[in-house]
């Protein structure tokens, strides 16, 4: 059973994800944190990590980057919603491509919250084949 | 009476007056003394040879019948005519002639002033030596007509006098006019520019070289105050002009950042909703397939998901505003064949009573840089608000495009230039306060349900994403303009063959 690691700081989101990757039969772990995520990949190494981009303490660029460093076999699907936060400092309104900078960093994946569920499912299972 | 009393014609009689009032009784004075003397010398001379001649002859009468012979002498002197009357005094008696005479003023003494004493007779004694002793004879000579002419002379002086004075006055006056009339010209001519009619010409014709100066000095001034006036009137204008451009510039600006701050704002609200909509949809798809497609809660769950898939259209809308782009997308792409390929698509949708056309002018491909689809969502969009403005009458709706060295705004020049699409129509038109706002996310005026309000924001903001301005002219009834000016992109190869005007019909 492939094994997957959803990280996303937004516990509603982790969890929905969560649901739909289970329904389709995945066995999924979700952490709320870059931190926690780390720390699971320690005992463990899933096959796909389904990634946030903005979060606080560490984004998702950050992690992306140390995944691709240390566990180059792991695929990755990022997500973001885009946008600016509103708790984000004035110079961060400008255009951010976060998702053009998760494929430049190693992404194999982008998706633009809110998708599909079957947008989801495709991605995950197309890396899983490849 | 200050005022008539300072007039150059009162002055000049006022001077000729004044001098003659004091020159010509002098003159009179002087002239009729002349006069006088001359008359007095003509008949003074004469009886003076004239009653010498008589003395002398009274002198050799003999001693012997003295008195016979003085008697006739007196009366032949009587006789002559010049004389009025005439004796001859010698001792205690007086001899006179036998002639009636006129008598004789017994107390006076010899009058040798003319017109003395208050008669009109000229006496003259004379003492003339006789053996036994001497007798005086005297002779009284009349005055009168040298007197009357001496008057007649006086009166004709007086008489000049008084024609000088008159033909002084009359030369003073045609004078006076003759400078105060183009004086007066010359003042008329300096109120009409007083009144600000600097346009005619100054001509006042006079032979006083003073005149023709002072015209001639007026006349440059006149001249120079035409040329300050146009500078003035240009420099006038143009502050205008750049006090328009400098409003239009504020507005633009206010424009500017009150969409950057809305827009600022839907990011932020976007990222939250886009967090809080995955849930939804994901919970909802999933809950989906678990049920049987016909059940109650699938047919739900379906709404659901559809509304929550209209939501993210939504947002995806704002985040367009609020200048979210895709950066893998931008590239260097051909503005014409995206404008077709959007109108293909609008023509399947627009009523055929409306006429859609584009044309596309000059020769070279006009590419920009972005991502085509986004300008393919601003023709879909403009296109749309177009025809929907048309409803339900037909109308023309049509598209330009073209390249410009500078954009309308001034902005940085760009070094490829502009290029230039215009979409215009034969709508409604809008009124001037719903011009201001058709930019602002959620500004509409259609009936609810039927748009987003989110169609011109969207073309806002993909339009300055691209580095590019847009423009709206609308007029109420006639229709609407929408200028947008993208930046060229450098031309990698210039196709060298003429296109030509295209028409899409």
């Amino acid at each position: 059973m492939a094994c997957i690691l959803v990280v996303d700081d937004e516990i509603e989101v982790g969890e929905a994800i969560q649901r739909v990757l289970e329904q389709a039969g995945f066995l999924v772990t979700v952490t709320s944190g870059v931190a926690e995520g780390l720390k699971f990949l320690e005992t463990a190494t899933p096959d796909v990590v389904v990634t946030d981009m903005i979060m606080p303490k560490v984004n998702g660029l950050e992690f992306i980057k140390t995944l691709r460093s240390r566990f180059p076999k792991i695929r990755i699907v990022a997500i973001s919603g885009g946008g600016n936060p509103i708790s984000y400092k004035p110079e961060a309104v400008v255009t951010h491509a976060y998702l053009a900078a998760a494929r430049a960093a190693g992404a194999e994946e982008v998706l633009t919250k809110p998708f599909d569920m079957d947008d989801l499912l495709s991605a995950v299972r197309r890396q899983l084949l490849n | 009476m200050g005022r008539l009393i300072n007039t150059l014609r009162a002055r000049m009689i006022a001077v000729v007056l004044a001098t003659h009032a004091a020159l010509v009784p002098l003159l009179y004075l002087g002239v009729s003394t002349i006069v006088q003397e001359g008359y007095i010398e003509l008949f003074v001379n004469p009886i003076r040879s004239y009653s010498r001649l008589v003395a002398d002859e009274l002198e050799n009468a003999s001693a012997a019948d003295f008195d016979h012979h003085a008697a006739e002498l007196l009366d032949s002197v009587l006789l002559s005519g010049q004389v009025q009357f005439a004796q001859i005094v010698d001792g205690p008696r007086t001899l006179q002639g036998t002639v009636a005479t006129a008598p004789f003023p017994d107390n006076r003494s010899d009058d040798f002033r003319f017109g003395d004493q208050g008669d009109s007779v000229y006496l003259i004694s004379h003492t003339v030596k006789r053996p036994g002793g001497s007798v005086v004879l005297r002779l009284g000579f009349d005055e009168g007509p040298t007197l009357q002419r001496v008057q007649t002379a006086k009166r004709r002086v007086l008489a000049a006098m008084l024609i000088f004075t008159a033909v002084s006055i009359a030369v003073s006056i045609w004078l006076s006019a003759m400078i105060s009339r183009p004086m007066r010209r010359l003042r008329e001519a300096a109120q009409r520019i007083a009144r600000g009619d600097v346009q005619a010409r100054i001509q006042v014709h006079s032979s006083i070289s003073e005149v023709q100066e002072l015209n001639h000095h007026l006349e440059h001034m006149r001249h120079e105050l035409v040329g300050s006036n146009e500078r003035l009137m240009t420099e006038m204008g143009e502050r205008a002009a750049s006090e328009a451009k400098r409003l239009d510039l504020e507005r633009r600006l206010l424009h500017r950042e009150r969409i950057a701050t809305i827009g600022t704002l839907a990011g932020g609200v976007a990222h939250e909703f886009n967090n809080i909509m995955t849930p939804i949809l994901l919970y909802s798809q999933a809950a989906l397939r678990e049920q049987t497609a016909d059940s109650r809660l699938a047919r739900d769950l379906t709404r659901i998901v559809a509304a929550a898939q209209r939501a993210r259209n939504l947002v995806q809308g704002i985040l367009t505003f609020s200048r979210e782009m895709d950066a893998k997308r931008a590239e260097v792409f051909s503005v014409r064949p995206t404008i077709e390929e959007a109108l293909d698509l609008l023509r399947a949708i627009v009523p055929a009573n409306i006429d859609i056309s584009f044309q596309a002018a000059g020769w070279r491909e006009l590419r920009v840089f972005g991502d085509p689809s986004l300008l393919h969502q601003v023709v879909i969009n403009l296109c749309t608000n177009s025809y929907q403005a048309m409803r339900p009458n037909a109308g023309r709706l049509w598209l330009t495009l073209g390249s410009v060295e500078e954009a309308p705004d001034g902005s940085a020049a760009n070094e490829a230039g502009y290029v230039l699409l215009e979409v215009s129509d034969t709508g409604h038109g809008m009124e001037p306060q719903v011009l201001e706002h058709i930019f602002d996310p959620f500004f509409t005026t259609r009936d609810v349900g039927e748009g987003t309000g989110l169609g011109l924001s969207v073309v806002h903001g993909i339009v300055t994403s691209m580095g590019g301005t847009i423009a709206v002219d609308s007029t109420v009834g006639v229709g609407t303009r929408v200028r947008i000016c993208l930046p060229a992109a450098q031309q990698a190869v210039s196709r060298g063959v003429v296109d030509g005007m295209h028409s899409g019909g």
